[in-house]
């Protein structure tokens, strides 16, 4: 995918990730996209190695007393893209505020 | 901790997930129902750090939408890889673009009565003796790799010939019928200009294009899987060229799906004449799904 097809709902998907949202329901409610648009966008950025994901380890999970997560971060490309996507949506960063702390 | 399956109780997304998990590819099925049960772990406790209460009947309407568009997603994307570089593709593709010459054509003509005269006449008048000894030379002089499955039972080879020479065949004869009928759609106006006299420019572009056309095909029949008939990728150099006499050097192709490896020599030697192509053991085949 490249920066200049970016759609706004995936410049904002990827600036969630930037500031640090991690899994699907977070960036939900950060971004207040519907499910129906932020899980298949979360997957084709994965195809196109603009973000990468991982499982959380299953102790922090258990220490915590629930299910693992799936992680998902921006690659290199997809940093590149955010930046693009930024640039040419300069709002993108008054609307989605700095994570302070980590999501239990 | 993993999420256990939907009690009765449960909202309507947690009890449409075993359901929605049947569209997902089943190498990714598992994990894909973890990822949702965990999201769901977290919408039943909206205290763990999260704000707004996703309690709602809305709510719960548009996370089913969500996760069946998610599964629905990867279902079709799956289908989209599978199908890419397949041999049903490439002879969808091929048959789409003698529908769209045949259809200009057609539409030039004005009646399926002189579409189907004209046909006829230039297939008959002049094509078939292009086409003929066209095919006749390219299989003379363009061996095919011969099929190469020793380890593989007598039925299974035969199985596997038989696919191989039947898509083989399919596509020849699509390449040939695209042939005729781009080179009548494209000498159509030189006819409205120069009269009978464009037959022979017809002529020669038909020798032409039967040249390129069955030359593309047998290549395109050598660069594919013996198993599944996918165009291979992944080209690779092995060797070098400097060593010849010591060891094998050239090109690696690999089946996308894990089925073998293609390997085409720098040079041929007395001992290979022909690409040789190895089965890899089943067992590899998880190594090219993941």
């Amino acid at each position: 995918m490249s920066s200049g097809r970016l759609s706004h709902s995936v410049a904002i998907l990827l600036k969630a990730l930037s500031l640090g949202y991690q899994f699907g329901f977070e960036i939900m409610e950060v971004s207040g996209l519907p499910s129906g648009t932020v899980y298949p966008a979360l997957r084709r950025l994965e195809r196109d190695g603009l973000v990468t994901s991982h499982w959380e380890a299953e102790e922090e999970a258990v220490a915590e007393q629930r299910p693992a997560r799936r992680y998902y971060v921006l690659t290199r490309a997809g940093r590149e893209a955010e930046s693009t996507a930024t640039k040419r949506y300069p709002l993108l960063s008054r609307l989605i505020p700095v994570k302070l702390e980590k999501t239990v | 901790m993993r999420a256990a399956g939907a009690p009765e109780h449960a909202p309507m997304h947690e009890r449409i997930l075993p359901a929605a998990s049947r569209l997902v590819p089943a190498p990714r099925r598992l994990e894909w129902r973890l990822e949702w049960q965990a999201e769901f772990w977290q919408l039943r406790h909206p205290g763990h750090g999260l704000g707004r209460n996703h309690g709602g009947r809305r709510e719960s309407l548009s996370l089913s939408y969500g996760l069946m568009a998610d599964a629905l997603w990867l279902r079709v994307d799956w289908l989209r890889m599978t199908a890419r570089r397949s041999a049903f593709c490439g002879l969808a593709g091929l048959a789409a673009y003698c529908a769209l010459c045949a259809m200009t054509e057609l539409v030039i003509v004005g009646s399926w009565h002189g579409f189907a005269g004209m046909v006829a006449a230039h297939f008959m008048g002049g094509y078939v003796f292009v086409a003929v000894p066209g095919v006749i030379a390219a299989l003379a002089t363009y061996p095919l790799r011969p099929l190469r499955c020793e380890e593989m039972p007598e039925a299974r080879l035969s199985s596997i010939r038989t696919r191989w020479n039947l898509f083989l065949g399919a596509k020849v004869t699509l390449t040939l019928a695209l042939a005729f009928l781009f080179a009548m759609v494209v000498c159509q106006p030189v006819r409205a200009v120069m009269g009978g006299r464009a037959d022979w420019i017809e002529l020669l572009l038909w020798a032409v294009l039967v040249t390129a056309s069955l030359r593309w095909a047998l290549l395109n029949q050598e660069q594919r899987c013996q198993k599944c008939l996918r165009m291979l990728s992944q080209p690779t150099r092995v060797g070098m060229p400097s060593r010849n006499f010591l060891d094998w050097s050239g090109m690696e192709l690999a089946c996308a799906d894990g089925h073998g490896l293609l390997h085409v020599a720098e040079m041929q030697g007395s001992w290979c004449w022909y690409d040789t192509w190895t089965i890899s053991d089943p067992e590899w085949s998880g190594l090219f799904t993941a």
